[in-house]
């Protein structure tokens, strides 16, 4: 079985799979850069499988994407412009995929369906998976997310660029019994533009809130409500789930005092036996529910589902679905499951060769054990 | 800043989430906190969850009650709570410690609480040793006389000044804690320093150990009142944390009686230089000075300081 993964090359992502492929017995992945399948020229390899790997992170890419339609003011900071990255990557992976003998790993509509959380949401709630009430529909800017929050009855509302990732440009908006209005998030307005920052901010001039939600909504935004989580050592509680093959492989707890629990905020690794422990019974269906979210993108090998578990680890609702949710370095598979000791990479070359069992690749990994 | 954890023990109990119909096993009814909160867009309100609570919790066991968000969707008043709590005091005789509001900005910003008056809480539960309230927003309390509460505490971004002179008007013979966060006057904060002389003079309050003077504009102007305050001589802790203290207030503290008699003087949440923090911890070894949170001396003026929790 030859691999070849499309992604930057000396990235994390790309090499963390590539040392699991080794440690799996199987040869070095080939590296297809996103930067030579954005330009249009690239040569594919011969036969045969090609792994997708996030194009984010890479400076170079960013410009490519981001930077015609943002023009002189781009910076790689700047959270608008997600549409036009949207779809530069998507008619990218279509391209590719319309390319004769090419097989991907994961399935390039299945994909836009993530990268669109308004579609994601729309998906998840049809299949009957709980999730956050939404708004849903378009929302053109400031006074017209007023209007339909007041229409909706919502005051507490977490406000996602409809492509955004990393929690870049997220707001949770809330809005007070006398009329206060409160944003808190990342973004940090200069001279009417949107700089994705390190440090949570809390905005409370309505002017400045308008300003923010004005300049993100022309990339479409994602509107729903804001639950309040479940907390483990006092703090903001949720989980990130991997899903490899259809079973939950990996679990991180990741606590906050911020609404955003990302790590590059502020948000810190939780433990996972305190959460058993505080979930009882509750606990299988946390995963279950992670489980039947990815049920709903049969054609992607591997899925990192947020799991926002409520108040008492009563219920928990799927707050997003993530195309490339597995880079959590180091963490091994959940004890008694399918990739127990294996990483989020080794878990998902593991349930590839069980797959595909006339591989060579896996032929190969047979005959080097040692014979007994 | 904002209240952004939840606490995790309440009256040496640790916090167990009440959960209508839970099919998980309980712990027993005089072991845990008990918390009550009405879930976001929940079915059911709070009157509903408290009778549940009362259904299937023995309530005569019951040592400890916390209470978190009671509103469904939209913010409404804890009055009704409030009702509803003192109405059923006969099944509630154990009932020693209650914690009113305890709600992070996950839920609810500490000043958009819909606070009411708490003084019936207080004459329902006669035995009651431990009382706790969030919010200070509409926030009443009716001087009274209570002989076992032995730890008051009121959290808030803005205190109002005539709760803060109904505690000061109390009778609390028993009463060993007392803490008060004040806010700022934005926030309804309004007691002025001849609001807390009460606390300071030693004529009353014969039992207190530890008094919280915190989360203040007027940090500095406390800390000065502390340093000649008599209270102190009988104190085993003191709070001045969460406000807007710089080196004035400091100095006057280090100029001011000792206070090497502490346990602990807690401080965090500060504007003082490096120096002065040297000079605090030189001055006074034995007692555990908590300087965390430093927010730097570089403030050019009151407008660059904040108190920790207001909105």
């Amino acid at each position: 079985m030859r691999l070849t993964v499309l992604g930057n090359p000396g990235h994390r992502r790309v090499t963390l799979f590539a040392a699991a492929a080794r440690a799996a017995g199987l040869p070095e992945p080939a590296v297809l850069p996103w930067l030579d399948v954005l330009r249009g020229r690239y040569r594919l390899p011969e036969g045969g499988l090609l792994r997708i790997e996030s194009p984010g992170e890479e400076p170079e890419v960013d410009a490519l994407l981001r930077g015609p339609a943002l023009g002189p003011g781009y910076a790689p900071t700047r959270v608008e412009g997600t549409a036009v990255w949207y779809a530069g990557v998507m008619a990218a992976l279509r391209g590719l995929a319309a390319r004769p003998g090419v097989r991907l790993l994961g399935d390039p509509e299945e994909i836009a369906v993530m990268f669109d959380k308004r579609r994601a949401h729309a998906l998840l709630a049809g299949a009957g998976v709980p999730v956050p009430r939404a708004l849903g529909g378009e929302v053109t800017g400031w006074e017209h997310l007023r209007e339909r929050l007041a229409e909706a009855g919502l005051h507490r509302v977490f406000v996602k660029p409809a492509h955004g990732s990393s929690a870049s440009g997220v707001m949770a908006l809330e809005f007070g019994p006398r009329g206060q209005v409160q944003a808190t998030t990342s973004v940090e307005l200069a001279g009417g533009r949107l700089h994705n920052s390190l440090r949570v901010r809390r905005y409370r001039e309505e002017r400045e809130v308008a300003a923010i939600v004005d300049g993100l909504a022309p990339d479409g935004l994602h509107v729903e409500q804001w639950v309040p989580k479940a907390s483990q050592s006092g703090r903001s509680a949720d989980l990130r789930v991997v899903v490899v093959a259809g079973r939950a492989t990996h679990a991180v707890v990741r606590t906050s005092a911020q609404p955003m629990t990302n790590l590059h905020l502020g948000g810190a690794r939780g433990s996972l036996d305190q959460v058993r422990e505080a979930a009882g019974r509750a606990w299988p269906a946390l995963l279950e529910t992670a489980e039947r979210a990815a049920a709903c993108f049969p054609g992607s090998p591997m899925v990192g589902v947020d799991v926002l578990p409520t108040t008492g680890w009563r219920r928990a609702l799927v707050g997003e679905v993530n195309a490339f949710g597995d880079l959590l370095p180091n963490l091994t598979g959940l004890p008694g499951g399918p990739a127990e000791g294996l990483d989020t990479y080794g878990a998902q070359l593991a349930a590839l060769t069980t797959l595909l069992p006339s591989s060579p690749a896996a032929t190969d990994h047979q005959i080097t054990e040692p014979a007994r | 800043m904002a209240v952004s954890h939840h606490i995790e023990r309440f009256h040496e109990l640790p916090i167990h989430e009440f959960t209508p119909a839970d099919a998980r096993p309980r712990p027993a009814a005089g072991a845990v906190a008990w918390r009550l909160s009405v879930e976001y867009g929940s079915q059911q309100d709070f009157g509903q969850v408290w009778q549940s609570f009362l259904t299937e919790v023995d309530p005569a066991g019951v040592r400890a009650v916390v209470i978190g968000p009671w509103w469904r969707n939209e913010y409404t008043s804890v009055g009704p709570v409030i009702e509803a709590i003192t109405a059923e005091a006969r099944r509630l005789p154990a009932l020693e410690a209650l914690f009113l509001g305890e709600v992070t900005y996950d839920e609810c910003e500490i000043s958009w609480l819909e606070m009411d008056d708490v003084t019936p809480l207080l004459h329902a539960f006669p035995g009651l040793r431990s009382l706790a309230v969030r919010g200070g927003t509409d926030l009443a309390l009716e001087p009274v006389r209570h002989d076992r509460l032995t730890s008051l505490r009121f959290e808030s971004g803005g205190l109002p000044a005539t709760v803060v002179r109904a505690v000061a008007g109390s009778e609390l013979p028993a009463l060993e804690r007392l803490e008060l966060w004040l806010g700022v006057d934005e926030y309804g904060g309004d007691a002025a320093m001849d609001d807390l002389a009460p606390f300071l003079d030693g004529s009353r309050l014969p039992k207190l150990r530890h008094l919280g003077l915190a989360n203040s504009e007027l940090q500095d102007e406390i800390a000065a009142a502390v340093a000649h305050a008599p209270v102190v001589a009988r104190l085993e802790s003191l709070d001045l944390s969460m406000g807007m203290l710089s080196d004035e207030g400091a100095t006057a503290l280090l100029e001011g009686q000792p206070l090497t008699h502490l346990l602990s003087l807690d401080l965090h949440h500060h504007y003082l230089s490096d120096a002065m923090m040297e000079r605090l911890s030189a001055a006074l070894p034995g007692v555990e000075v908590d300087l965390g949170e430093a927010e730097g001396d570089e403030a050019e003026d009151e407008f660059d300081r904040y108190v920790s929790v207001a909105e």
